[in-house]
């Protein structure tokens, strides 16, 4: 069965309000698509790049109901920390993932998505692996000046922000003008400030789906100040965004014999 | 003739161990070189990291963090959830260059009245070495600050 | 509109000597919203705090800076001095310009630019402070005091006294402590249990005091006027109800090996015991340990004889939880062993003895009935040597305290021993004498006028047996260091007055500061020595440091007196620095987003769950809720919170942002 025969069967039952897949796009990629008929079912398909779970926290489909979501592994993580996080429930979300032999399966539960996701393990891709290790190798200094360059073509356009499904906050705080905690304007310091403060903000949160990197204009892979920093969080604490519905939050918990080297 | 630099240094420290720590080097009298601005907090937990980033646009050249050892944070654990959040922000720090050997982070307990005056020395003293911290300053400058 | 008033302090020479304070209160004037900008000698004085109030009337303030001393010393009187101006007390702050500036620096253009950027600092906090009401907290009136030595039970007394139910936990089966255990009392010779017994005694019999012995605290929770205390009732294996405390149990259990603890080794006793015949309660415990049933399955005596049936091999251990608005910390000290001592032998040799080994053998309900026997023969001892300062005063040991009351029970020692031995020689290897309580040197040179104890001004380097004798190698420094080699039968050696076994783990359950040492940390040296940190948990005796019992005596009336004037009151007044979650009009209602990342940062459990209703009664969101009862205004949720919903006032993200700024 494909997503878009599975949509049309979940619409007619009236288990779900809509179903959220991909579609042709005008220019020949792929864009999001939400079918809440079945006429409209027919042109959805798996496939598709975007993080579809930054869609189920927006009030526009909140309002529908129960939503299904065509998801691989990074969206389902997205969807589990989301419940963990208390943004979706349980129930309001149902995951459709497609199988090996082309199947389209339904996983109702937290507990069903952390079980497929254990099958298969996280890694971010092998290109953004390299180039990470390709700026580890780099000194402080080429770093900067490398970061100072992507960060210049910078222009606050805030699709990194919309694009993640962990962004949902209405009122984010560089929406805070009291006080003023990063300066609005696309200079080198407001850059700087706003992407430092996004990826500390994912800490702990990111799903690593990679969507920011992709959605961003000017093609500054800024997916990799996220990765860096839930990689950072993973190896010194062993937590994991999205690894279950439970919120298990490594910024606000805490083991009295965490290690580090470098507090006198 | 120009001036010889002088470094600014910001100390973000907590209400109950390092900021008491303080106070006890200047009961006790102990001198250390005086270009240091001690903002007083609660608790290191209460430091969100944003405040190091806003230290150094405004013109800091290094910080300096210190609060309660573990386990004997006033306030239980604070100083465990600051500890984590430095362990993260010091790598993505690190990541995006900016230069970490301006920050030092410390535990002063409020007994630690030399320890405290030893620390603002050896900071101070290593950063007047590194020089200004201009290529955070140029950032700022640029911008309308 | 701000209108900031300044007050720049000389405090005499402190800041006056150092920073040019008429410069400074100059370079404030120009600061946008200061409208009042002044320096003088002494700011706490009288006429300093008129001055503030007369300011404030005058010129209208807004806001108060007061660039002295720390916060930490004077916050509290600059804040009633605004109060009684009229003014809200949280709208007036301090810089501060002498421990983190005058008394630190060297005078110059530097340190006075730092006190203009220190002062600017605080001006700039100021403006963004907000009024602020205290909470009222109701107080839990019981009292808790951990430790049933002279300390704990003279803290105990004097609260129940004052009209307050007080629960007094003891970890050993008896109260009455180190002070139990000793023979006579400096400087009087007082027989110290003849003094001590009759306060256990009332302590038990007082209406408003419930004893729990045999128990240590397991958990604590809450705050100041509001704790949950979780205490563990060891079982004792006895049922205390039914037993009559005849003692039959005791003389006639089999298994007599065992090492007695109140003796200090030097004796032993049955696996069911009473430490010792004064003890309250009398009744006895079972050593599980060591006790034949419970390491074989045989034996079961004392059950079979007890008159009563009074014995349970059964009994369990009981969680007893309390709510208890005050605790007093009264859990005493222990000596350092002389195992710890490599040239005085390791403890190897029987007849080196500690300070309370000695008590035991001189006290007449001791193992030798108070005889003067040495421990590895029973034969009186010819010749004692006393060395003092073993351990104190010396890095190398860890100790480089003065553990203070070994002077005056070393010369103790000696005089009981001359007076038990008449014709004995006892020589004091001493550094110092600090004898400096009331009758105190008179006391000493009664030892050494009267007694006939030699004092020797030196150290002595090394300890060792040869033909059944000790070999005490010491030195005579007033002699031009001439080497000492006395040949004596026993030796007394005056260790180190250490913190009590388990202090550091009880001190992080409590959230107690505590020293390098493990001594419980009081809150203020000088001014406040029967404080903590903590707010409701006050200090007695010498768990905070070495004492004598005069003053450990005093000092548990002044924990008790702390707590009496805290229940004088039926509500508390706590500090109204907590945080507070964002609350907007509709149709935002809140900038949280109801994430709770917040909630298990939070240490006390303050944050809750509310939901914001329409009209209708349906759930619009869920955001998160601080309870300021329970919030001690630690600020972490601020820190980790993302959308900044959640602030602290007092230290909000405003202020701190305008401090940064200001530098």
């Amino acid at each position: 069965m494909e997503l878009n025969e599975k949509a049309k069967q979940l619409l007619e039952t009236g288990d779900v309000k809509a179903v959220l897949g991909f579609e042709a796009g005008t220019q020949g990629g792929r864009r999001p698509a939400f079918a809440r008929s079945a006429a409209r079912a027919e042109r959805l398909s798996f496939e598709g790049e975007q993080n579809l779970a930054s869609y189920v926290t927006r009030k526009e489909v909140k309002r529908l109901g129960r939503v299904a979501v065509a998801a691989r592994p990074p969206v389902l993580r997205a969807l589990l920390q989301l419940m963990a996080e208390r943004q979706v429930k349980e129930q309001d979300v149902l995951p459709l993932v497609q199988e090996a032999d082309g199947q389209v399966r339904e996983l109702a539960t937290a507990q069903a998505m952390e079980e497929y996701l254990a099958l298969s393990p996280q890694q971010i891709p092998a290109a953004d692996r390299e180039l990470m290790d390709k700026l580890a190798a780099m000194s402080q200094q080429e770093r900067w000046a490398y970061w100072q360059d992507q960060l210049s073509r910078c222009i606050k356009c805030y699709a990194c922000r919309s694009s993640c499904p962990m962004c949902y906050c209405e009122h984010c705080t560089m929406d805070c003008n009291r006080p003023q905690w990063v300066p609005v304007p696309s200079h080198a310091l407001g850059n700087l400030e706003y992407h430092m403060t996004r990826a500390m903000h994912l800490a702990g949160r990111c799903v690593e789906c990679g969507d920011c990197g992709r959605a961003c204009p000017v093609g500054i892979p800024i997916h990799l100040l996220t990765f860096n920093a839930e990689e950072s969080v993973h190896a010194q604490f062993g937590q994991r965004a999205g690894a279950s519905a439970k919120l298990d939050y490594a910024l606000s918990t805490f083991r009295p014999d965490d290690k580090e080297t470098f507090i006198r | 003739m120009t001036e010889p630099f002088e470094p600014k240094i910001t100390a973000f420290v907590c209400n109950w161990c390092t900021y008491a720590g303080a106070d006890l080097t200047g009961t006790s009298r102990i001198k250390y070189q005086s270009n240091v601005r001690v903002l007083r907090l609660p608790c290191t937990g209460r430091i969100d990291f944003m405040l190091l980033a806003k230290a150094f646009a405004r013109g800091a050249d290094g910080i300096i963090i210190s609060g309660c050892h573990p386990n004997d944070c006033h306030y239980t654990s604070g100083n465990y959830h600051a500890r984590r959040r430095w362990m993260i922000y010091r790598n993505l720090m690190d990541f995006m260059g900016i230069d970490t050997g301006r920050i030092t982070f410390s535990w002063v307990s409020a007994a630690e009245g030399a320890k405290w005056a030893e620390l603002v020395n050896e900071v101070t003293t290593g950063i007047r070495a590194m020089g200004p911290y201009t290529e955070y300053k140029q950032l700022a400058d640029a911008g309308v600050e | 509109m701000s209108r900031i008033g300044v007050f720049i302090c000389h405090c005499g020479e402190n800041i006056g000597g150092t920073v040019d304070c008429a410069r400074v209160a100059e370079a404030t004037r120009a600061v946008p919203g200061v409208v009042h900008s002044v320096d003088y000698k002494y700011m706490c004085s009288d006429p300093g705090q008129s001055m503030i109030k007369a300011a404030i009337a005058e010129h209208r303030l807004t806001g108060v800076v007061v660039a002295a001393c720390s916060p930490r010393m004077h916050e509290p009187t600059f804040r009633n001095a605004v109060a009684e101006a009229g003014l809200n007390p949280y709208l007036c702050e301090m810089a501060n310009l002498r421990e983190h500036c005058s008394w630190v620096h060297e005078k110059g253009e530097p340190t006075t630019a730092k006190a203009i950027d220190l002062v600017r600092v605080m001006v700039e906090k100021v403006k963004r402070n907000q009024p602020l009401q205290p909470i009222q907290v109701p107080v839990t009136k019981r009292a808790l005091v951990l430790g049933g030595g002279i300390a704990g039970i003279q803290a105990a007394l004097d609260i129940a006294n004052a009209g307050h139910p007080v629960v007094l936990v003891e970890k050993s089966p008896s109260i009455g402590g180190h002070m139990s255990q000793l023979s006579e009392t400096f400087p009087t010779l007082d027989c110290s249990q003849c003094i001590l017994t009759p306060r256990m005694v009332e302590a038990a019999r007082h209406p408003n005091i419930t004893l729990m012995t045999y128990a240590e605290l397991e958990s604590l929770s809450g705050f100041i006027g509001n704790f949950q205390a979780t205490i563990r009732r060891k079982a004792r294996q006895v049922d205390e109800k039914l037993c009559t405390g005849c003692g039959l149990c005791t003389t006639k259990c089999p298994n007599k090996k065992i090492p007695d603890a109140f003796n200090e080794g030097l004796s032993t006793r049955g696996a069911i015991y009473v430490p010792f015949p004064q003890a309250v309660p009398n009744k006895p415990v079972i050593d599980k340990l060591n006790c034949t049933f419970y390491k074989t399955g045989k034996c079961k005596l004392c059950e079979k004889l007890c008159p009563t049936g009074a014995i349970r091999f059964d009994q369990q251990d009981e969680l007893v939880t309390l709510d208890v608005g005050a605790i007093v910390l009264a859990t005493g000290f222990k000596l350092m062993g002389t195992d710890q001592f490599p040239e005085y032998g390791y403890g190897q040799y029987k007849d080196v003895i500690d300070g309370m080994q000695f008590e035991r053998l001189a006290s007449a309900s001791g193992p030798t009935a108070g005889a003067m026997k040495r421990p590895s023969d029973g034969k009186p001892p010819e010749t004692v040597v006393f060395v003092s300062c073993s351990g104190s005063r010396d890095r190398s040991k860890g100790v480089p305290y003065c553990s203070k009351i070994c002077c005056m029970y070393t010369a103790k020692h000696a005089m009981l021993y001359k007076h038990k031995q008449h014709g004995g020689k006892a020589y004091v290897f001493y550094m110092d004498i600090r004898s400096c309580g009331k009758d105190y040197d008179e006391f000493v040179r009664r030892a050494i006028e009267e007694d006939d104890v030699a004092y020797i001004r030196g150290r002595v380097s090394r300890i060792y047996e040869q033909d059944g004798q000790l070999v005490v190698m010491g030195a005579d420094t007033l002699q031009g260091g001439r080497p000492m080699v006395i040949k004596a039968d026993m030796v007394v050696l005056a260790t180190a007055v250490q913190s009590q076994e388990g202090s550091e783990a009880l001190a992080q359950k409590l959230h107690v500061s505590y020293d390098p040492y493990h001594f419980f940390a009081e809150a203020h040296p000088k001014l406040k020595p029967v404080e903590t940190n903590t707010a409701g948990i006050y200090l007695a005796g010498t768990c905070q440091a070495p004492r004598d019992i005069p003053e450990t005596v005093a000092q548990a009336s002044g924990a008790a007196a702390k707590v009496a004037a805290l229940f004088a009151k039926s509500e508390l007044t706590r500090e109204p620095q907590v945080a507070v979650v964002n609350r907007q009009p509709p149709p935002v209602f809140s900038r949280c987003v109801g994430c709770f990342l917040c909630q298990s940062a939070c240490a006390y459990q303050a944050i809750e769950q509310e939901q914001i209703k329409a009209r209708d009664g349906s759930v619009i969101k869920t955001v998160a809720r601080v309870n300021p009862g329970l919030c001690q205004g630690c600020g972490t949720c601020v820190a980790t919170c993302r959308t900044k919903a959640i602030d602290i006032q007092g230290f909000s993200n405003e202020q701190i942002f305008a401090e940064i700024m200001t530098l």
